[in-house]
């Protein structure tokens, strides 16, 4: 669809701001417009860094072809990009280098998180992986799986579409507590469970219940006073 | 001679290195031995360097190929006077030799005297055992921070750091070189995120024009400690992290992890197995050398063989979705056999695969070898001499582009190799054209190997019966009690190998991939270290561009074909 053809009315989204079905005048927003623009002509910046970059390529050779949903100008700018693709572990030793090139984007930007790695560290709790990109970048769209599959990727690029459309973006990192967590006590299992046991015991000191157990309500009698 | 090396059994010490070194340390060996067919030689610190020379220049020995240098932390272990270890393994061509050398450090005096003298690719080696295990090599020019960051505290596989401990970086940083004063030369930064880097490593250049005249590089920017983890995973757990190490041909990691677990339990796979395994590992060869090649040229601004031969990956990506469900990281082996037989249409889809391989061989072929602008662009450029090669520890394609003829699928068979008949390329210039032929020609005797192994595949289970290595049928499970039994101990306490130390090896798409495991008896290994091809290939990338063009510097990176989770694991 040619902008052409949508002031001509011919292929009318009704769900743009005073289109009129077939008819020859189009009133919109400019800002409407804007938007559609943007989001048939994403500009992906991959950032790719581990085992996701390759299905990465995946998705932007020949098979699956992002040139379909208008998001095939891979820039490895990001001054001309406009939806990051983090696509991999980000290790602490990188996070700085995320945090710059994502500030190096112009506005409006948007970032997919590619995997569990991104997202949320994956099942690398260690000691050198950051547990989440969204300890220090916003994330639009998070997509689950090691790797995931391009299917996946192809929901995550319309769910941005929605996005832009909607005039939607994250604006701040939503993990931004986490930054250097989990600590040696959080993850670390000998070690949690060694917190665990000094926190029962203390609570058994104080005469409590171990912190965690379910309470359960004990129901009075229901005597037959209702079914009899 | 010492009393250690007589308590050795006498064709242990027969063999030439424990010969050599006992005859001419004397005392100074304190134990030699044979566990699996690995030798091991133990010597005193003051012995270490005096011993790799000897393993090295001694004519009957000539261990020329650097493979590994690691260190264990052995905290509070009965039966070891001292808490570290570095060990060294080499490997000698000419002989088909593999030798492991020890020596023990105290804590208190972690201190042991550099190799780089002996073997140039020992450098990193020893960094990375000072960053993760704070062992200091006198004598070593720059003793920095090689995986971790700057704001790093601590040295995390030693076995009292918690696995996840983690410390922010606030700064990176910023400058690998210096400029020179009073000169107008240019620092350039290529990578971490860069185009050309394909994945996460960094070097940094100084030109003068577009010449490059001081380079360094850095790594560690995708070190998501896979050995921490895996002491803290059993035997089988490991398996799903081996497939992101070289995430480009997934299979053959885990295949290298299952045969050397294997060799450390002493359970061979079943024939069946292990020829499906055979045909999975030359596909993911064929893949990463699609990779390699394709994406290589890219870097260069040919785009159309990338989009050409990645078709034949996706025909691959399906036969193992069909075999296990996954198309990249496919964790179908297991330690014994695979997990699953193959599916009923698997010999048609392995002919399919091959015909779209032939396919896009060919117009890859058309499209590049005879291209002049890729001639122009490859011929001559990143020069790596032989010896050379084997001083960096450099293996697999790129140690074969430089004239040597070493394949492990030859000298050392495994899986059955020496049943099939293969050819194995060598080149003789070793720049980037000859490591680009090598790959081209790897790939149709890769395709040889999958059509002979397809042709005989035998009939059978396709996982060992040991009840302590492998999980009974699910129907005996339900049926007996004695199969419930081994199933619930098995899921309980997981593999339990015996004590002992392994180093088991593969020829992976890059070359040697080593992994190194040391068994205490318990369900996890106490110390696993992986030998990547990339590391000591990587590190000789910043000698091999100074001098040329920053072009070159592009072209000669992706022919080496540096995978950043191999890489810093």
């Amino acid at each position: 669809m040619g902008l052409l053809d949508l002031f001509k009315g011919k292929y009318v989204d009704p769900t743009y701001p005073g289109v009129h079905a077939g008819g020859n005048v189009v009133t919109t927003t400019l800002d409407s417009v804007i938007k559609w623009g943007r989001r048939s002509s994403i500009w992906p910046m991959p950032f790719g860094t581990a085992c996701c970059a390759i299905e990465f390529m995946a998705l932007s050779a020949s098979h699956y072809d992002i040139a379909r949903f208008g998001a095939e100008v891979l820039r490895f700018s990001p001054r001309q990009a406009d939806l990051m693709f983090v696509a991999g572990t980000i290790p602490d030793k990188l996070g700085p280098v995320l945090k710059t090139i994502y500030d190096q984007m112009p506005e409006p930007k948007w970032v997919i998180s590619m995997g569990v790695c991104a997202s949320s560290g994956g099942f690398y709790r260690s000691y050198h992986v950051m547990q989440g990109i969204d300890e220090i970048i916003p994330v639009d769209v998070y997509v689950p799986g090691c790797p995931p599959s391009p299917e996946g990727l192809l929901a995550a690029i319309m769910k941005i579409q929605d996005r832009i459309k909607n005039g939607e973006q994250a604006k701040e990192p939503q993990g931004a507590h986490r930054v250097g967590a989990p600590g040696d006590g959080a993850i670390d299992r000998r070690a949690r469970r060694q917190f665990w046991a000094q926190d029962d015991a203390e609570q058994k000191r104080a005469g409590k219940p171990p912190r965690g157990v379910l309470q359960l309500r004990v129901l009075p009698n229901d005597t037959d006073e209702q079914h009899g | 001679m010492a009393s250690a090396t007589a308590l050795a059994p006498p064709e242990v010490l027969a063999k030439p290195a424990a010969r050599v070194l006992s005859e001419t340390l004397g005392d100074r060996v304190l134990s030699v031995s044979d566990f699996r067919g690995d030798l091991a030689i133990t010597v005193t610190r003051g012995a270490w360097v005096e011993a790799a020379r000897l393993l090295k220049d001694h004519r009957e020995l000539d261990f020329k190929l650097f493979l590994d240098l690691c260190a264990v932390d052995y905290l509070d272990k009965p039966g070891y006077p001292e808490r570290y270890e570095v060990v060294l393994h080499v490997y000698s061509v000419s002989t088909k030799h593999h030798v492991r050398l020890k020596t023990q450090l105290p804590e208190a005096d972690a201190k042991l005297p550099t190799l780089i003298g002996v073997y140039r690719g020992a450098n990193w080696f020893e960094r990375e055992a000072w960053d993760l295990y704070g062992i200091v090599f006198d004598g070593h020019p720059n003793l920095s921070r090689l995986l971790t960051h700057d704001d790093f505290v601590g040295h995390p596989m030693r076995k009292d750091y918690p696995t996840a401990k983690r410390h922010v970086l606030k700064v990176p940083k910023e400058f690998l070189l210096t400029v020179p004063e009073n000169s107008e030369h240019v620092l350039i930064n290529l990578g971490p995120s860069h185009p050309a880097m394909h994945g996460t490593f960094r070097a940094q250049v100084l030109l003068d024009g577009e010449t490059i005249t001081e380079a360094e590089a850095e790594i560690g920017y995708m070190h998501r400690n896979f050995e921490k983890m895996a002491e803290e995973r059993t035997y089988w757990q490991i398996i799903p992290y081996t497939d992101r190490l070289n995430y480009c041909s997934s299979f053959m990691n885990g295949h290298g992890w299952a045969l050397a677990v294997e060799k450390l339990l002493g359970v061979p796979a079943p024939p069946r197995a292990e020829a499906i395994r055979v045909i999975l590992s030359e596909f993911s060869r064929i893949m990463d050398h699609i990779v390699a090649v394709s994406t290589n040229v890219v870097d260069l601004g040919a785009i159309t063989p990338f989009f050409v031969m990645f078709r034949a990956r996706e025909v691959i990506y399906e036969l193992l979705e069909a075999c296990c469900g996954a198309r990249l990281t496919v964790s179908y082996v297991r330690i014994g056999g695979l997990a699953q037989d193959v599916p009923d249409d698997f010999e048609a889809r392995c002919r399919k695969a091959i015909e779209s391989v032939k396919d896009v061989w060919k117009q890859g072929h058309e499209l590049l070898t005879r291209n002049a602008i890729f001639q122009n662009r490859f011929r001559d450029v990143g020069v790596m001499p032989k010896d050379e090669a084997l001083d960096w520890g450099w293996v697999g394609p790129c140690l074969r582009g430089s004239g040597v003829d070493y394949d492990i699928r030859k000298d050392q068979p495994y899986s059955g190799y020496e049943q099939y008949d293969f050819d194995v390329p060598i080149a003789t210039t070793g720049d980037c054209f000859d490591r680009y032929l090598v790959r081209m020609e790897e790939i149709l005797q890769s395709l040889r190997i999958i059509e002979q192994a397809l042709a005989r595949l035998p009939k059978g289970p396709v996982i060992t019966d040991d009840r302590k290595v492998a999980l009974p049928p699910k129907s005996e499970v339900y049926s007996n009690i004695e199969s419930l039994m081994n199933h619930f101990k098995l899921v309980y306490d997981g593999i339990l190998p015996p004590p002992g130390e392994v180093y088991g090896y593969t020829e992976g798409a890059n070359g040697e991939l080593g992994f190194y495991v040391v068994s205490d008896g318990g369900k996890h290994p106490w110390r696993l270290k992986v030998r990547p091809p990339c590391y000591n290939i990587y590190q000789a990338y910043p000698h091999m561009i100074k001098g040329g063009l920053i072009a070159d510097a592009v072209a000669i990176i992706g022919g080496l074909n540096v995978v950043a989770g191999e890489l810093d694991r």
